[in-house]
């Protein structure tokens, strides 16, 4: 046998084998070095690197300011719901309330949109709960940074409460598995957010850019909850506050359409180029959303002309006299009234009603506000399809298959509030192109500080404020006995239509009205008579045509619980340890506990 | 750490004593010689037979001189050669599907070989973890699937084997042309991470694409499926392991092997996918006037076929303003687009299935090359694979080449290489079948100027071809994979191995939407293009230690492991829009847009473990394997890096016992195991709160905003699944019949989940370890030769499984709570999710639909707001209302409760061969949720092609098209059975005679037909009861294949 052979491999396997012991051994070292299994992010930031200075906080406040565009970007937008649930409109797809449950809102983002809305609740939580983990060099830097996360958690609560009433109030940045949520009541959210911004308002800049909130910003919501809250003299002041400050009604032309003498003021205070211009001082608050703006800096579009404007160019309606078809989706008209779908039709009240007194009616009305270059009426609809018989002649209602649908289908056009054309070099479909959009005005300002007074029984000094802002469109001055709750609202309606959240408001007053017991109304049975139920249903004409209108199934339908819309049955099932109340109404209000009365102070 | 560092150093320890032990030993060490170092004076040629107990040649049977890697197989006459060997050496000869036999050369020149039929396999060897092992020795389930059965198919990846022929292997065919499968080893074991099995390529870990492994190199696949096979792999074993060996060389001759394959393929059937013109006119009436309106029902109707006592009067004077054509005046009520309304009057109409799909072709051409000499073996092959699929724009191309070389150096160190580069082409952009079912067949396809039309029937449906025919994509993939190593052989039975594997990947994407777009027209404006490019480079270092001795009756085989691993990726992705002066250079010209973006991603992670195993055998009865694995991994939360993974298992021959004495019984063998795996498959940034960018622009500058998409866990965790498996193998009448049955009972603890959270915290959920799931099923595989004659020779072989999934803990949060009605108290189930304590995964829980209302039950159905052809549905409280909680039921299973796979084969007139294959997934249901989708705007397009109620036409499986279902609570979501039975392949090949073919060079040619997906019976309304809602493709496949 060749055992030396055999030997001297043995012997070279062992050298071998000794290297490699010592290379395998090199190896374990290196991968056995302390950070061997330490995890390395290499393309995302974690609060952990963030929050380490002023500029981490600030980058959050960016994210915030973006997301006010919610408001009004995209076709299921915030406002548009606000609109859709009030006297000036209904749900076109989705006329018929009942069918809105807490897990189903079909087309629309009643029950959805609380679920976007608690992230900007999440994202203004994450600052002030981590505020104080840095070394503030100047505390004055410290209490910017929080004012103005405080200022975008109390805006978007009161927008919440004013929707879905009572809700858990969430004051700090959740960083596990929480699940043992309880309810509030929209009282004691009040005095939480009330407190929050009376800090806020002394910290926030007075000046600031566009889309920033300022101190006017501030002293403006402040307004809001005090009035929500009852605190009517405390709104007077802070309501006086941005009225003294350095703001003023815009009367005179400006901006982009200055030089057109067709045109007016209304006009030009509605064109988006024109809501933060820096001679704009009516202007508090608008959110900034460009076109020319990279595209993932940008949103979908205002969509105001798909949203608001009716759907004029529809087979059902648009027949001209030989039954073909005489308006069309192209050519200059369609660029211009766009591709409404709606999602908000428009009633009556909002076009015609509150147009009407003693003396004039929409047409004679020398209101600013509906001239007739501001309007888009029905009656100047025309056959805009050059192979129709009639191509430029008025369109004739009578030629619809159904004219009796006629009032519902087609109706009159707020364009100087909806017009926002693509831009020459924008292509797709016209529903509203990009824009900026008011948050905070300050002929709003005015009716609130009105609003206030009325409350307080000062009707002079309200009608005063109201005048402001009618003398300003043109239309004839009121006296003090003529100020109303209705006329308010009215006023509101005609002047700050796609602005003010409706629904919220016409809450907000819902439940003064009921804590004060007044008409008939109490909080024990809010959700089986309200105001803001008693005036929907009997302002908005749509509501009376249960019987003789259908679309995609549904016809025109609300009751008194639909002030509040439902609350996602997904947040309630997934608190498995709390208990996060149903609004009363809804399929699961009856596992409801008492809601908490106040907010715990915070860490 | 400290621990950690004990540890390598105790694996230091043993290797050096090994080292020290045998330095200090002077002589004496005496092992076995291996054969190929013999001097070569003494060696003399060896030609030899191979044949069945028949007398027929065996083909491809592998004949090796005894342990060593000196090889050949034998051709298509059974021959082989040996052109010289040691007289004194021993042959083995061992092939699939029969008894190996060792023989000893004992000096003869000739030799005649008979081997004989063996169902069973208990000779061949199994790959299992770090190792291989005789089949009869193993202790767990694993089952292999050989890799012939499929040569003769065209396959695009390793997994279209594994559908349906391995029981407890659950997986569904994919349907593109780049193929792919989904893979599940014995049930779910994972809520959220992921359930894919690893793959192991030729012994070392694989983390890249299935897809770069060539099916035409594979040998063999063998598949661990109880834990205590996998424990060695630990922390990413829970959902079992899939070993696949690739073709090796073997000594003699070159042998160059040639295929080529042409298929055609063509969806199993196109009924579903869209509505002629008559059934979309048809369509359009039943919506609209089921809708509710203010209109009399025949409003609708073609005027030329109005119920007899409706008079074209009654029916023109239902609209207010009739247009004087009637047809046009019905097109208008039936809401036409002018486009349509055109089309329609001049006859023309857009047959969409021929447009959008197509009869795909298929090609695929492989070449191999294999050899040796007496020391270095290699194979070498190259394939091109060009795949048309059965949509219109779907395309896959690769080139796969692989290297495998193994070299002895001398008697004691081996070293080699397997290397896999692959290039795959992705470039595909699919016509869009969701647009093809909703488009009108009233169309105008292209505009007068030839130009696409985006919109081809007037509004809302895109054009189904426009970014297949606008869009240029460049989507490509390169992969390099390499495991060189090198072994050495030690005294005492030790060897060790090191191994590197580096792997890198290159992906690039690159894509233009031309103005022919939608993208490139109105979303961006003229022009939008993106370039994406990834790279990534990963290692692993396995460090092998085996030793492998025989005392007497005792044997031992122990493995000692030290792996480590590091991954590290970067992707980049830019683009831009506006292209001046013109988008002509698409994403070649980046710069020259108006408006670029840019975004990356980098990735890092790492990885190591430590793993020991023995197996002892005591009198070759008693079979006892132990192992422990402990994993580190830098993906979970920095509180748990680190997690142990143990396993046992017994198996016991009985059959070599004394007192077992059953003449028909060849074999009895009793497995039990038990075993702990890991599944750390989530992402490796799972534990860190994230924050993602947002960009915002404030009227003059482009600003970045931050927020934070989710939740921390520093605590977060493996996931850890405990099984049991007991096992039994029969073979019985002399080896002709098989049997193997399974039982397994798995718990899988600390479950990686995406756990629900109230939205109000600004997160929808956060990744937690929590609960339990528990899987137990039982598989039953049959293997028997049925008939064996000169001329025929008939196989088959039976799976069965089914499997048994419970959820068993949640979130360990007690209460009271409504389900089905009754009021229950103890754990809460997760209900926006669906999970239930005690009940599967997969059930279904939904409104149990009785039925549609019918006509005569309207004031019934009036009661919960609904109409006839609305759903009828069990009102479990009888209340009225219908309440997610009160009402909704347990009604299904998602998963198949039995899966069921036959495949015969058949050898018959020597040259013939043939095979059918059968699956059967029985008992589960699907959503199918056309029958709830948004409607709103039927009134205005077109859907697929399924049934519904109508006044006339009634049903009570489909609702009417208008139906309402706002009234059930949570929503309601129709499911439909989607259990099937499918002839999945078919192949029948000629081998032709080798006395015409060596005249002309050519050693071995064989020629194939073969079918798949050729015929399904199923209830299923959608596309294909395998893929729901995607069609299948059916593919015919003719190849040649031969030998040089």
């Amino acid at each position: 046998m060749n055992t030396l052979s055999e030997k001297r491999s043995d012997m070279n396997g062992l050298k071998a084998l000794r290297g490699i012991a010592v290379v395998t051994l090199a190896l374990l070292a290196l991968s056995c070095s302390k950070s061997f299994l330490k995890p390395e992010p290499k393309s995302f930031f974690t609060p952990e690197n963030v929050f380490v200075d002023k500029q981490g906080f600030e980058t959050l406040l960016i994210t915030m300011r973006k997301d006010l565009n919610r408001e009004q970007t995209a076709q299921k937008n915030f406002m548009a719901h606000q609109w859709a649930a009030s006297e000036a409109g209904v749900p076109w797809l989705q006329m018929d309330f009942t069918r809105l449950t807490p897990n189903t809102d079909t087309y629309q983002q009643f029950v959805n949109q609380i679920n976007d809305i608690f992230q900007m609740v999440r994202n203004a939580n994450t600052i002030i709960s981590r505020i104080d983990d840095i070394a503030w060099g100047d505390e004055a830097d410290r209490n910017h940074v929080l004012a103005e996360a405080l200022w975008h958690r109390s805006y978007w609560y009161y927008r919440l409460i004013g929707s879905y009433g009572d809700l858990p109030f969430v004051q700090e940045e959740v960083r596990g598995a929480k699940i043992d949520f309880y309810t509030h009541s929209r009282w004691a959210i009040l005095n939480k957010i009330q407190t929050d911004m009376e800090f806020v308002v002394q910290w926030m800049p007075v000046s600031t850019a566009p889309g920033v909130p300022s101190r006017g910003a501030a002293d403006h919501l402040l307004t809001k909850i005090y009035l929500a809250n009852m605190e009517f003299e405390k709104a007077v002041e802070s309501a006086g506050r941005v009225i003294d400050g350095p703001y003023a009604l815009m009367t005179g032309r400006f901006g982009q359409d200055a030089a057109d003498p067709a045109k007016n003021v209304i006009w030009d205070l509605h064109r988006p180029d024109n809501k933060n211009l820096p001679q704009n001082t009516e202007t508090i608050l608008a959110f900034v959303d460009r076109w020319e703006a990279p595209p993932e800096a940008r949103s979908a579009g205002l969509f105001t002309m798909r949203v608001y404007n009716c759907a004029w160019y529809n087979s059902a309606n648009a027949k001209d006299k030989d039954g073909k078809l005489g308006m069309i989706d192209s050519g200059p008209l369609y660029d211009s009234l766009g591709r409404g779908n709606p999602d908000v039709a428009l009633s009556d009240y909002h076009s015609y009603m509150i147009w009407e007194d003693d003396r004039y009616d929409y047409r004679s009305t020398p209101d600013l506000r509906r001239a007739d270059i501001n309007w888009w009426d029905r009656e100047e609809l025309f056959y805009n399809n050059p192979a129709s018989s009639q191509y430029g002649q008025p369109f004739d209602p009578q030629n619809m298959d159904n004219p009796d649908e006629y009032w519902a289908r087609i109706y009159a056009m707020p364009f100087y509030k909806t017009y926002v054309p693509n831009k020459p070099d924008q292509m797709g479909q016209p529903y509203g192109s990009n824009g900026d959009w008011y948050i905070f005005r300050l002929a709003e300002t005015l009716l609130l500080r009105a609003e206030a007074y009325y409350w307080l029984g000062r009707l002079d000094l309200a009608a005063h404020d109201i005048n402001a802002v009618r003398t300003r469109a043109k239309a004839t001055p009121i006296s003090a006995e003529d100020v109303t709750l209705e006329f308010i609202f009215d006023e509101r309606a005609r002047e700050l239509f796609a602005e003010e959240p409706r629904q919220n408001e016409l809450n907000r007053v819902s439940y003064i009205l009921a804590a004060r017991n007044e008409r008939g109304y109490s909080l024990e049975n809010l959700h089986q008579k309200n105001w803001f139920y008693d005036r929907v249903r009997s302002l908005n004409n749509f509501y009376d045509h249960y019987n003789d209108l259908i679309m995609l199934g549904q016809s025109p339908r609300i009751e008194p619980y639909h002030f509040q819309w439902p609350i996602d049955d997904n947040i309630i099932t997934a608190n498995t340890l709390g208990r996060i109340n149903q609004n009363k109404g809804y399929v699961g209000a009856e596992n409801n506990v008492p809601p908490l009365e106040t907010v715990e102070e915070g860490h | 750490m400290k621990k950690k560092h004990g540890i390598v150093m105790l694996l230091n320890m043993v290797m050096l004593w090994v080292v020290g032990e045998t330095s200090g030993a002077p002589t004496g060490v005496t092992g076995p010689l291996p054969a190929g170092t013999s001097q070569a004076t003494s060696q003399l040629p060896l030609t030899g037979t191979v044949k069945n107990s028949q007398e027929v040649p065996l083909e491809g049977v592998s004949v090796y001189i005894k342990d060593t890697d000196v090889g050949t197989a034998t051709d298509a006459e059974g021959r082989f050669v040996f052109e010289e060997i040691d007289p004194g050496a021993t042959l083995v000869f061992r092939s699939m599907g029969y008894k190996t036999v060792d023989m000893q050369v004992a000096g003869r020149s000739v030799l005649e070989v008979v081997m004989e039929a063996d169902v069973s396999g208990l000779d061949e060897v199994i790959v299992v973890g770090y190792g291989v092992a005789k089949k009869s020795d193993l202790t767990g389930a694993v089952h292999r699937v050989d890799a012939t059965h499929f040569r003769d198919q065209s396959l695009t990846q390793l997994t279209d084997m594994l559908a349906g022929t391995v029981a407890g292997f659950q997986a569904n065919q994919g349907t593109t042309a780049a193929g792919g499968t989904s893979m599940e080893i014995r049930g779910v074991n994972s809520i959220n991470a992921s359930t894919s099995p690893m793959v192991v390529l030729d012994g070392v870990i694989y983390n890249g694409s299935i897809n770069d492994i060539n099916p035409n190199d594979i040998e063999s696949v063998d598949i661990l499926k109880d834990a205590s096979s996998a424990a060695v792999y630990g922390a990413r074993a829970a959902n079992g392991v899939i070993l696949v060996t690739t073709k090796r060389g073997a000594s003699g001759k070159p042998t160059i092997n040639v295929s080529v394959k042409q298929g055609l393929s063509q969806a199993t059937s196109t009924e579903y996918a869209a509505r002629g013109p008559q059934a979309y006119v048809d369509f359009r009436r039943d919506f609209l006037r089921t809708l509710g309106g203010p209109h009399p029902d025949y409003y609708f109707h073609n005027p030329r076929e109005l119920p007899a006592e409706v008079s074209i009067d009654d029916w023109r004077s239902a609209s207010n303003n009739p247009n004087p054509d009637d047809v046009q005046e019905w097109l208008s009520r039936l809401n036409f687009f002018p486009l349509e309304l055109n089309n329609y009057l001049n006859g023309q109409t857009v047959n969409w299935v021929d447009e959008v799909m197509q009869t795909g072709h298929r090609q695929e051409y492989d070449v191999s090359m294999d050899g040796g000499s007496t020391n270095t073996n290699y194979f070498w092959s190259l394939g091109y694979l060009d795949n048309e699929g059965i949509i219109l724009g779907d395309r896959h191309g690769n080139i796969r080449s692989r290297l495998n070389l193994d070299t002895r150096v001398n008697g004691w160190l081996r070293a080699g290489l397997n290397a896999q580069y692959a290039y795959r082409d992705q470039s595909a952009v699919p016509a869009s079948l969701g647009n093809l079912s909703m488009v009108s067949p009233f169309s105008t396809l292209y505009e007068e100027d030839g130009t696409i039309n985006f919109y081809p029937h007037g509004y809302l449906t895109p054009n189904p071809l426009i970014n297949t025919l606008g869009q240029a994509r460049d989507y490509t993939v390169q992969g390099l994979f390499a495991s060189i190593y090198a072994e050495v052989k030690l005294p005492f039975g030790i060897s060790y191995r090191l191994s590197f594997q580096p792997r890198s990947a290159l992906t690039k994407d690159y894509n233009f939407w031309s103005t022919e777009t939608i993208t490139g027209r109105e979303t961006y404006n003229n022009g939008y293009a993106t370039r994406q490019d990834n790279s990534s480079f990963e290692w692993m270092v396995d460090n092998l230690l085996k030793w492998n001795r025989t005392f007497g009756v005792h044997g031992f085989d122990v493995t000692l492991l030290y792996n480590a691993e590091q991954f590290k990726s970067w992707g980049s992705e830019m683009g831009n829009q506006s292209f001046q002066p013109s988008p002509t250079l698409g994403y070649g010209g980046l710069q020259y847009g108006n408006n670029p973006f840019l975004n990356t991603n980098d990735i890092q992670y790492t990885g190591d473990g430590f793993m020991a195993r023995i197996n002892y055998t005591l009198m070759d009865k008693y079979l006892i394997t132990g192992s422990i694995r402990r994993d580190g991994f830098s993906g979970f939360g920095q509180e748990n890096p680190y997690a142990v993974f143990p396993a046992a298992a017994v198996a016991w021959q009985v059959h070599r016992e004394g007192f077992f004495d059953v003449d028909f019984v060849d074999q009895l063998k009793l497995r039990a195991s038990w075993g702990r795996n890991g599944n750390r498959d989530i992402g490796p940034y799972a534990s860190f709160a994230r924050m993602q960018s947002v960009q915002y622009y404030d009227g003059s500058n482009a600003l970045v905003g931050i927020y934070a998409s989710n939740l921390a866990n520093p605590g977060l965790s493996w996931e850890e699944t405990e099984s049991l498996n007991f096992g039994a193998d029969l073979t019985f009448f002399n080896n002709r019949l098989n049997i193997t049955v399974d039982y397994y009972d798995a718990q899988t603890n600390r479950l990686l989940v995406e756990r629900s959270l109230p939205t109000i915290t600004g997160f929808s959920s956060v990744t937690a370890n929590i609960g339990a799931l528990a899987n137990e099923g039982f598989e039953f595989t049959l293997s028997s030769l049925n008939v064996q004659r000169p001329n025929l020779t008939w196989r088959s072989t039976l799976n069965f499984s089914f499997n048994r999934n419970r959820i068993t803990s949640l979130f360990g949060e007690h209460g009271t709570y409504t389900l089905e009605s009754q009021t229950y108290t103890g754990e809460v189930p997760d209900f926006s999710n669906q999970w239930f304590i005690g009940k599967p995964l997969d059930v279904v829980w939904d409104y149990n639909i009785l039925g549609v209302w019918q006509a005569e039950e309207a004031e019934a159905a009036a009661q919960y707001g609904l109409k006839p052809g609305d759903y009828k549905v069990e009102d479990l409280d009888g209340n009225m209302v219908y309440e997610a909680l009160q009402d909704k039921q347990f009604i299904g299973y998602k998963s198949p409760r039995y899966m069921i796979g036959l495949r015969n084969e058949f050898d018959f007139l020597r040259h013939f061969s043939a095979s059918i294959f059968l699956r059967a997934d029985l008992g589960h249901i699907r959503a199918f949720s056309p029958l709830v989708a948004d409607f709103s705007t039927y009134d205005r397009r077109s859907t697929p092609n399924f049934p519904y109620w109508t006044p006339e036409n009634r049903s009570n499986d489909f609702p009417r098209l208008s139906r309402n279902v706002s009234g059930f609570g949570g929503g309601i979501v129709p499911y439909k059975a989607t259990g099937f039975f499918r002839v999945q392949d078919v192949t029948f090949s000629y081998t032709l005679p080798s006395r015409l073919m060596q005249k002309a060079g050519i050693d071995h040619a064989r020629l194939a037909l073969s079918g798949r997906n050729i015929f399904t019976i199923s209830d299923w309304p959608g596309w294909d009861p395998e893929s729901g809602d995607q069609p299948m493709p059916k593919v015919y496949t003719l190849g040649l294949n031969f030998s040089l």
